[in-house]
């Protein structure tokens, strides 16, 4: 954990400076003295100090608790990349290509990742959430989903 | 503002109605399967299903929400029983009892008691919920900013001290969430900060598509990572209501149970799993038999379950009547009702108080469907556990993002959602709570517009906060429970240990 603390307590104080600098960079209400900046830069401030303080326990050796390290070796972290990676493709293509198509693809990527590989439940599941809540969401609560390729059709 | 008993029937009357019955209903199943199901709490189920009450009538999603809720506290005690897995963190201590008496052969006592002891909570912490909230906000009503900056930093340190094992950790948490809020328009002068040039961010940062990245798309991560199916236990479920030697056995600690709930719900920050470990805690202290707890008492499953529920009671006092969540649920409720147009707090009893008394009414109303949707259901629910992780799983992801694009038809906020997923899990995974910046959310805004408010009235001088009686009370009570937490900190380690052990002792076995 003393690793992650000190990496945690640097981001924490760069988000805070760069909030710092941001805001020095905003106007300044001439007649109260507080500007759109007032706020922002205490609470930048404090989160500065409190990642300090957790840098300096961490050196001290006062980290708590303890985290797994990531092996790519192991089966759970590669599930987990390839999750991310699929999350993120799924977001990309939402828009362009469309729900239905999208979600159906990602869907049975995700079963067979995840270790359910029978053909029969791989073929009829996925379009049937796809379906159900394409269903819910356009029809019964009119709210629209991104047709995309199939917008002739919808 | 005096009770008002007439609008109490008439409301009661008006919920009475087929389609919010329907609405009411639908939330309870959703929400014991939502909490029966390891993994799905009842924060992100109200979050996942809030998109579904996008455009409906004020009082038929509110009252939806309010069977999710109150279902989802009951349901984390089915998974708790019967595999030793906690459906929700409001459950884990009742993991501590109900397993042990599952594993007796005694499941079907065990999940009678687990049901009756959340719809008795329930009805305690909805009654209290009746008749304080009007109270408090008839006293609220006179609160002006500087009162109101206080309650902020007061939820904000409620939520702080209690939140995570590293103090630190959940202050550095708060204060980015609060940094988070401080994107888009400033409140007073309208100038867009940190927006990096993009559009979707002047408007701050959009509520509930990161609430669903930051406790339901994390979750997802988290739950790739491990697989391998739970062992449940083939118990015999033939008992549907305790027996009435059960219940006069319990019924002190009921009593007991549902009020230290409904208390710690109200606290702004504060929410079931604290509510449920305290009652448990206390059980175990006042109890004749403190030997047997551990290992299948059924005082001490009736204590948590009672607890956890009179806590969704406690916890609506503050959102209705001062606008502030008391815990992570009903932050997210807050959000609901922002989406239907309403702004909860004393303006709301104000404008709308038919609605607030149908909220009541329907509150319940959920506690009582839930008590018979449990008993008729129980054997279904008992076999939702075991659904097929492999199809669950990437269903709330795809589930989420189509919650996150719904609202506003744009794809930012399904990005938005991803970005909030990755965060939320790397910051779970190295111990950083997530609560605080919920919960910072909601009272940020509060917080800079309040205290930018009072400011102007005095022409920027600070002595103004420290002006008024109920905003000083409030900072200091802010102070006191963040020292009771630093020099606590050793003590609720220890206390934290011990259940801890106690709960691997139990789940290890």
């Amino acid at each position: 954990m003393k690793k992650a603390d000190i990496i945690g307590g640097l981001i924490g104080i760069l988000i805070g400076l760069y909030a710092i600098w941001e805001g020095s960079n905003m106007p300044e209400d001439v007649v109260m003295k507080i500007g759109p900046s007032f706020f922002p830069t205490i609470l930048a401030s404090l989160l500065i100090i409190f990642s300090l303080v957790l840098i300096v326990n961490a050196l001290r050796g006062k980290s708590k608790g303890e985290v797994t390290p990531l092996k790519l070796s192991d089966k759970g972290v590669q599930r987990g990349l390839i999750t991310l990676v699929a999350a993120i493709v799924f977001c990309i293509a939402l828009d362009p290509i469309g729900f239905i198509p999208t979600a159906i693809v990602f869907l049975a990527c995700m079963m067979w990742v995840m270790g359910n590989r029978k053909p029969m439940l791989m073929i009829v599941v996925p379009p049937l959430i796809t379906l159900s809540i394409w269903l819910i969401f356009e029809k019964v609560l009119n709210l629209s989903m991104p047709a995309g390729l199939l917008i002739d059709i919808l | 503002m005096e009770f008002n008993w007439e609008l109490m029937f008439t409301s009661y009357a008006a919920v009475f109605t087929p389609s919010i019955l329907f609405m009411i209903c639908v939330g309870t199943v959703a929400g014991i399967v939502i909490g029966a199901l390891p993994g799905l709490t009842a924060t992100m189920g109200v979050a996942l299903l809030v998109p579904l009450t996008f455009g409906r009538a004020p009082l038929e999603s509110l009252s939806m929400l309010m069977g999710i809720y109150c279902g989802a506290m009951y349901g984390g005690a089915i998974s708790a029983i019967l595999i030793r897995t906690p459906g929700t963190p409001a459950a884990a201590a009742t993991v501590l009892e109900g397993y042990p008496m599952a594993k007796r052969g005694e499941a079907g006592r065990a999940m009678a008691m687990a049901l009756f002891a959340s719809f008795f909570g329930g009805v305690v912490g909805a009654l209290i919920m009746t008749f304080a909230s009007p109270f408090i906000s008839s006293v609220a009503l006179e609160f002006g900013p500087v009162e109101y900056f206080g309650l902020a930093i007061f939820g904000l340190s409620v939520i702080i001290s209690i939140s995570g094992r590293s103090l630190i950790k959940g202050m550095m948490s708060a204060f980015f969430g609060l940094l988070i809020c401080t994107t888009g328009f400033d409140p007073i002068s309208g100038y867009p900060r940190y927006t990096f040039g993009i559009v979707e961010m002047m408007e701050g940062p959009p509520f509930i598509p990161t609430l669903i990245g930051l406790f339901a798309v994390s979750e997802v991560f988290n739950e790739v990572q491990k697989i391998g199916g739970a062992q449940q236990i083939m118990a015999k479920l033939d008992q549907y209501l305790p027996s009435w030697a059960d219940i006069k056995y319990c019924f002190k600690e009921l009593c007991r149970s549902s009020i230290i709930g409904t208390v710690i719900g109200a606290i702004p920050g504060a929410g079931g799993d604290i509510a449920a470990f305290i009652s448990y805690g206390e059980a175990k202290r006042a109890s004749k038999n403190p030997e047997r707890y551990g290992h299948g008492e059924i005082e001490g499953l009736a204590a948590s379950e009672c607890a956890n529920n009179s806590c969704s009671g406690g916890a609506m006092i503050p959102l209705l009547s001062l606008g502030v969540p008391g815990d992570a649920v009903t932050a997210v409720l807050l959000g609901a009702f922002v989406i239907q147009g309403l702004q909860p707090g004393p303006m709301l009893y104000k404008e709308h108080i038919d609605l607030v008394y149908q909220i009541f009414a329907s509150m319940m109303l959920a506690q009582f469907a839930m008590q018979f949707i449990g008993m008729a259901g129980i054997q279904l629910f008992a076999r939702v556990i075991m659904v097929d992780r492999a199809i669950l799983t990437p269903a709330i992801f795809v589930l989420s993002c189509v919650g996150a694009f719904a609202m506003r038809a744009n794809v930012f906020d399904v990005y938005c959602t991803l970005f909030f997923g990755i965060l939320g899990y790397v910051m779970m995974r190295y111990d950083y709570p997530l609560s605080p910046i919920l919960l910072a959310l909601i009272l940020g805004p509060m917080a800079e517009s309040n205290l930018r408010r009072a400011l102007v009235i005095s022409g920027g001088d600070f002595s103004i906060l420290f002006s008024r009686p109920i905003a000083v009370t409030l900072m200091v009570l802010a102070v006191i429970s963040l020292v009771m937490a630093i020099r606590g900190h050793q003590k609720v380690e220890a206390k934290l240990a011990e259940q801890e052990k106690l709960f691997n002792e139990v789940t290890q076995e």
